[in-house]
């Protein structure tokens, strides 16, 4: 049996003196796209930015690729160079100075040689053409997959999103996910991924974490996504709106 | 207009004159990068907020019976962190608490002004600057203050970069987001502190500001856009210097006004660069 390359165990991470996530246990297989769903307000942000070092917990242990996190939550930089984070949306303001080049630099290690992984960071996500574009000036999906280059410039092994799809039209929102298992095939990339996107939870990903606060489940999309789970999960109403929404 | 153009030529001779230039184009450039990353963090009206404080730091050291210098940079570092604080702990909005503390403050160095027993102080210098006051002895602090400002400048452009695209992403590349943002404000305080004796207070606001907005708007890269603030606010002192000199006119204000020009210029400008950039990119993508 291959060995996991996130395991956390019992996890308790408090914000503001209240629990918001609560005894999770599970564990990411190296090569694997997990997706994390729950209604708002379950903890799915706050867990994983627990599990990139952003937040502390208070309880439980996180053990990524080898290391077992302290508390504090600060990684050490052998991980941090290993793993991406995406937060769910960039907070750039109107005409910021930066091109599409630039910024994809800026996700290089210090040991990278630049001049060669950028322009083939920007070949591999089909974003060449828009590199002396303002970061600004980009479309939801041309901004997704110039995020991707700046994750992936330089090779990792965890890539962690907080809904990647936000905003972005269905055609958009679907070429990002070819990319992204693209990216997991030639590049043997592990994802967890943040999604309210259950129709594209059951077509790519292979593991599912249900999140209210506590996991009410986990496994394959096709025992995660059933009708019980997901009243279990998000109650009667959104369940009878999904199904008579696919057919 | 001859005779005055070839007796403010003359004037670039005497010490004074000299003093104020190289002053003013240090306090350009400090302005110019402080400038552009305040404003990419929303932080142009810190710089507003700190400028009137700075009133109030003068008038404390004024009734102490000591140089105004002496006082003004440690009050200008203590003021920006108790703004901080207060930022992070009032339910205020930044805006209201920010109007709220620099009414508060230029009110009261007002009133400590008026009260002060014989105190032989122009307020016109104080609110306009008086850039041809500058000693040599003003030149080394800010020197050093450049000096270190670049530095750090030129360490920190990734953290810089990052924090100001998204304090998140930056944190989970490895940013000491909290650290860089305190450093900032210090540096912004000190370098708000230090140009208050080229522009005065009602203008130390729009110093700092203007020539990062006009680089704003030509600039297509981070690295360009930086440089050119520095380069701006440098220019603008030199010519504002210049105007001031030819025209009679108080020297803050003129340098703010060649700023305020140059934005006009840069807006117009810009809109071309923008119809042609766009164009290009049209003519590529067919």
């Amino acid at each position: 049996m291959t060995a996991s390359l996130l395991e956390v165990n019992d996890l308790c991470i408090s914000r503001a003196g209240h629990e918001v996530v609560s005894g999770v246990s599970f564990a990411l297989q190296p090569g694997s796209d997990t997706a994390v769903i729950g209604p708002n307000g379950a903890g799915k942000s706050t867990l994983v930015q627990a599990l990139v070092g952003l937040l502390p917990h208070q309880g439980g242990t996180i053990r990524l690729l080898g290391h077992t996190l302290p508390r504090s939550g600060r990684l050490p930089r052998e991980v941090r160079d290993q793993v991406a984070y995406l937060p769910q949306k960039l907070l750039l303001d109107g005409r910021f100075p930066l091109s599409v080049s630039e910024f994809v630099r800026l996700g290089c290690s210090p040991c990278c040689n630049h001049r060669k992984a950028v322009p083939a960071a920007l070949e591999r996500l089909q974003v060449s053409h828009l590199r002396r574009r303002l970061l600004s000036e980009l479309s939801g999906g041309e901004l997704q997959r110039v995020l991707l280059a700046f994750c992936t410039v330089h090779p990792r092994k965890l890539l962690v999103f907080d809904e990647p799809r936000t905003g972005l039209d269905p055609q958009a929102a679907v070429q990002l996910q070819e990319l992204l298992q693209q990216l997991r095939l030639q590049e043997g990339l592990t994802i967890l991924q943040i999604t309210h996107d259950l129709s594209m939870v059951r077509r790519s990903s292979d593991w599912v974490l249900c999140l209210n606060r506590a996991l009410c489940c986990q496994g394959p999309p096709e025992h995660t996504l059933s009708r019980e789970e997901l009243e279990r999960l998000y109650g009667r109403d959104y369940v009878l709106y999904e199904h008579s929404h696919h057919h | 207009m001859a005779p005055e153009l070839i007796s403010s030529l003359s004037l670039w001779q005497e010490p004074f004159m000299q003093r104020a230039l190289i002053g003013g184009v240090i306090s350009g450039i400090l302005g110019g990068w402080v400038g552009s990353i305040a404003v990419l963090r929303q932080l142009s009206f810190f710089a507003e907020a700190l400028g009137q404080a700075s009133l109030l730091g003068i008038s404390l050291a004024l009734l102490l019976g000591l140089s105004p210098p002496v006082l003004l940079w440690p009050f200008a570092l203590g003021f920006a962190w108790l703004l901080r604080e207060l930022l992070k702990r009032s339910s205020l909005s930044a805006d209201a608490l920010l109007s709220l503390m620099c009414s508060g403050a230029l009110a009261l160095s007002v009133v400590l002004l008026s009260s002060l027993p014989g105190a032989r102080l122009s307020l016109q210098q104080l609110l306009f600057g008086d850039i041809l006051g500058i000693a040599w002895a003003d030149l080394l602090p800010l020197t050093l203050l450049l000096v270190v400002t670049l530095a750090y400048g030129v360490t920190s452009r990734r953290a810089q970069i990052l924090i100001s695209v998204d304090p998140v992403l930056a944190r989970s590349r490895g940013v000491a987001v909290e650290t860089h943002r305190l450093i900032l404000l210090g540096l912004l305080a000190l370098v708000v502190a230090a140009s208050i004796k080229a522009v005065g207070v009602l203008l130390i606001s729009g110093f700092v500001v203007i020539p990062a907005c006009v680089a704003r708007l030509l600039s297509r890269s981070f690295n360009v856009y930086v440089l050119l603030a520095a380069a701006i606010g440098a220019l603008s002192a030199v010519v504002g210097l210049f105007g001031s000199a030819v025209f009679n006119q108080p020297s803050g204000p003129m340098v703010v006004l060649v700023q305020a020009l140059l934005f006009v210029v840069a807006l117009l400008a810009g809109r071309w660069v923008g119809q042609t950039t766009t164009a290009a990119s049209v003519d590529r993508a067919r």
